[in-house]
């Protein structure tokens, strides 16, 4: 029975006879003939996407199958998205998240950041006009939708996989792609390069940067909008503001309270009453001013809204960004309206348009996780539960964390310092028990080991946990404030090597380079989880000068652990001898010692018994050892996960430089390629890389002088 | 027979310095006095809540009591005159009730929100919800933003004028010449 619950206009109609005529079909109230007289109040419009009536909202149905999508099998670029009214759009949405749900639920990677954004990216390509139009998504793990919209629909089910799509925004990988992300913070910086481009190139399109408030703590966010606001070239920033400055998985129980004052100012945008009353006044002198001295309006309307918009956004004004909203993220409507009436604008200068989401919107398990599920393996749509393969050894993260808390329970001069990162680092099982000695101070890697400084000085004992990736960005204060003054700062970067599936930007290739070559850094590798404790206790223990150690990521390898998981200082420089042999050394750094113990292993299968040893420390070296092993041995080969300028070129250096490599030694260095291993699984990496217990056996029989055996080795 | 008086007939000019504008509101209508005074009866509808306890907007809670107790000293029925018992009785309830919204910061906040839209609840004061709330605050938010767009439009109208150096201004103006 259709019910028609609105005008239905006629023409030609009898005035005399009302409404016993069957209604004729109209265009515009084809959603109300849709409409079937259901029970519950929802209005099945497609599939498992029903509207629900009371929130007016789209819901999906997770219970079952993917629903079918008919308006995203339309799209497959941003272009079949121009002629779709407000009500498609919507649906629209609806489809995509149910597509992320299902997608993600299958491949594992980043949730609902993708979900909180999905409005937003509906309205961006309904809109503008990509790619000639540049959209930029600062970090990027929000850009599955945006991925879904631009053609690689049929490719999501690769995600994260080898030779499969980016993890994060790629310029090789797509047209679409305006700039490669990873890190965050650097999407205005590079949307204004290209807006200041377009400029002097003569060009019209539009540059817009999408950045979140947590990207926003770090300083680059702000010399861009400083610059942005000096050059006034035209660019669209769109904060994407839900809230969680600090990801949700911050503390164990989710999202940690906002980080610092910004956010406070940023969750305080209300006018109050006076400023209201002051606003009515303002417009009343403008309007009594009127048009032609816009100028003199322009001023009062400056001074007005510096005093009566509120509090978060004079800060963007003062930068030079004329502040827009705060606007409803999720409603397709305001933001295609906002959007394109600042599109047909000639000289808006930089705007910057806050827009409130929510993290993790539309999938309800999501909401209601206290970690939003931010990111995630294969988990069931229906329920939103994981499946976390159960593994007999717990990560390096929590063995360091661990080894830390224990640190510190018998040292209260022990503090722990991340930036943004405290489910990551493992920092949040500190924070639990040590609320006031963990510091999260946003994604803000310089201050970090600035910050890390400054307590050194006085006497305390700060850890900085920082990928070794992300510590590339606070390089010279290690350089400038902790190695040049000597400060007892200890630096403990997890995800050092190849990191798998989110790909070059996370991957810590180069931290043994720009470590070791500090003049007054200890620089330690621990080769399993046991070690890695044992080195937490060396590092607490030096206190005269800074340190740092580089674990994996990954799970421990079941080594025993010391009693009571309290690691015992080992000596500073002293490696050791884990098999003895004869002919062939393998002197292996860090975690790829277990790939070395594999390759001997494989060895022992041909007959040659090798000697392996680990490293343990590259700076410094424990010269002992490298004479030892190069004096009773042909052949010396140093690994390391690591690029070129690391380990393996410290200890050639060495051996250079005591005479050892004018004699009979063969030396060979195995080190990760001079080029950017893409992402995928960690095995597929590591043989990508050549750095498997394969590639190291088969250098060794080479050496030896058995090539074809080499090339079966498998 | 209420009295309509365009908007703005007397603006008053403030400067930010002195944010203390008296009643420029956008209600048009007779003054209700908390005064003992019979002889001024009311011609017509109090529209606001400030407007039935007769005090202006910007007073503090404490003005507020006092002349909630003045106008309960003259509408209780117990000291009402017989005749207006009824009458009495009904704005004894509605001084209760703006009494009651007006003394809690937050409803009295939620209550100036509303009134800023054109919203007038004043005898139906909506009870507070989280949904409300938040449906209220995106009200308000969609004024917002529509009233900084259109101002950033009339910037648009100047913004590159000769007198803007910016570097952005400049490339904008060679390439209008250029165009041109």
């Amino acid at each position: 029975m259709a019910v028609s619950s609105g005008p239905v206009f006629r023409i030609n109609q009898h005035p005399t006879s009302p409404y016993l005529t069957t209604p004729r079909f109209h265009n515009f109230t084809r959603k109300k003939f849709l409409v079937k007289a259901s029970a519950n109040g929802s209005d099945e419009i497609g599939g498992k996407i029903v509207r629900n009536k009371e929130t007016d909202s789209l819901q999906i149905d997770f219970s079952g199958e993917k629903p079918p999508t008919p308006f995203l099998d339309t799209v497959n670029y941003p272009k079949h998205m121009k002629n779709l009214s407000k009500l498609d759009l919507e649906q629209l949405a609806a489809e995509l998240r149910a597509e992320i749900v299902y997608s993600v639920a299958k491949t594992g990677g980043h949730l609902s950041s993708s979900l909180g954004v999905v409005d937003l990216t509906v309205a961006l390509h309904h809109v503008f006009n990509a790619p000639e139009d540049k959209i930029i998504w600062d970090v990027g793990h929000q850009a599955y939708a945006h991925k879904i919209l631009t053609g690689r629909r049929s490719k999501m089910h690769t995600m994260r996989k080898t030779s499969g799509l980016a993890p994060f925004p790629k310029r090789d990988e797509s047209v679409y792609d305006a700039f490669g992300a990873g890190h965050s913070s650097t999407s205005i910086s590079a949307g204004l390069g290209m807006a200041v481009a377009r400029d002097l190139l003569g060009k019209d399109n539009h540059v817009i940067s999408v950045i979140g408030d947590g990207a926003m703590t770090a300083g680059q966010a702000y010399e861009a909008m400083n610059n942005a606001g000096f050059l006034d070239s035209n660019m669209i920033v769109i904060l994407n503001d839900n809230e969680q400055v600090s990801l949700p998985t911050a503390t164990l129980d989710g999202p940690a309270t906002p980080v610092g004052a910004l956010s406070s100012a940023l969750s305080k945008l209300q006018a109050s009453r006076k400023f209201r009353q002051l606003r009515e006044a303002a417009k009343t002198i403008t309007k009594q001013i009127g048009p032609q001295a816009h100028e003199v309006a322009a001023k009062v309307d400056e001074y007005a809204r510096g005093m009566i918009s509120a509090s978060g956004s004079t800060l963007f004004e003062q930068l030079g960004l004329y502040y827009i909203g705060p606007v409803d993220g999720h409603n397709i409507e305001d933001l295609v309206t906002i959007l394109e009436k600042v599109k047909s604008m000639p000289a808006p200068g930089p705007v910057l348009i806050h827009v409130i989401t929510e993290k993790g919107k539309g999938y309800p398990p999501a909401e209601a996780a206290a970690d939003k599920m931010h990111g995630v393996v294969q988990f069931d749509p229906k329920t939103g539960k994981q499946f976390k393969v159960k593994s007999p050894t717990l990560s390096y993260t929590q063995y360091f964390a661990e080894s830390l808390i224990k640190e510190a329970e018998v040292d209260d001069k022990i503090v722990a310092i991340h930036a943004a990162m405290g489910g990551g680092t493992g920092l949040n099982y500190f924070q639990k028990h040590f609320p006031q000695r963990c510091f999260d101070v946003g994604i803000a890697e310089q201050h970090a080991v600035t910050f890390a400084a400054g307590l050194a000085t006085e006497g305390l004992k700060p850890f900085c946990a920082i990928y070794s990736s992300f510590l590339q960005r606070g390089y010279d204060q290690v350089v400038h404030d902790v190695d040049l003054q000597k400060l007892p700062v200890r630096f403990a970067m997890d995800r050092a090597g190849l990191v798998g599936a989110d790909g070059p930007t996370h991957c810590g290739a180069f931290d043994v380079a720009y470590m070791a070559c500090l003049p007054n850094m200890v620089v330690m590798a621990p080769s399993d989880e046991a070690e890695l404790m044992h080195m937490v206790a060396t590092a607490a223990a030096i206190d005269d000068r800074p340190s740092c150690f580089r674990f994996p990521r990954g799970n421990g390898i079941g080594a025993v652990l010391p009693l009571n998981n309290k690691g015992i200082p080992i000596e500073v420089g002293k490696g050791r001898i884990l098999r003895e042999g004869e002919r062939v050394a393998i002197l292996g750094y860090g975690s790829i010692v277990q790939q070395c113990l594999g390759a001997a292993d494989i060895l022992q299968t041909h007959n040659v018994r090798v000697t392996v040893a680990d490293a343990r420390f590259c700076k410094p070296l424990d010269a002992d050892l490298i004479r030892t092993l190069a004096k009773e041995h042909e052949i010396l080969i140093t690994v390391e996960e690591g690029s070129i300028g690391g380990f393996c070129s410290h200890v050639s250096h060495f051996l250079s430089l005591n005479s050892i490599l004018d004699g009979q030694l063969k030396l060979r260095s195995m080190v990760l390629p001079d080029r950017y291993i893409d992402h995928g699984a960690p095995v597929d990496q590591i043989e990508a890389a050549g750095l498997s217990s394969r590639h190291i056996s088969a250098t060794v029989l080479t050496l030896l002088g058995r090539p074809k055996e080499a090339m079966i080795v498998n | 027979m209420y009295l309509t008086t365009p908007l703005n007939q007397h603006p008053q000019l403030f400067f930010p310095s002195n944010p203390q504008p008296q009643r420029t509101k956008n209600m048009s209508f007779v003054k209700v006095h908390a005064k003992l005074n019979n002889v001024m009866e009311i011609t017509s509808e109090p529209k606001s809540f400030y407007e039935l306890l007769g005090i202006p907007e910007t007073v503090s809670l404490f003005e507020i009591k006092e002349a909630y107790k003045q106008l309960v000293r003259k509408y209780h029925p117990d000291v009402s005159p017989p005749d207006r018992v009824e009458e009495y009785t009904q704005r004894f309830i509605r001084v209760r009730e703006a009494y009651e919204t007006l003394s809690d910061p937050m409803s009295r906040d939620m209550y100036d929100k509303d009134m800023s839209k054109g919203l007038h609840f004043a005898f139906s004061p909506r009870r507070r919800s989280q949904n409300d709330e938040s449906m209220e605050n995106k009200g308000e938010w969609k004024n917002r933003w529509n009233s900084q767009l259109s101002e950033l439009k009339r910037r648009n109208a100047y913004k590159d004028s000769d007198t803007n150096m910016s570097w952005g201004a400049r490339m904008r103006r060679q390439r209008n010449e250029v165009s041109l």
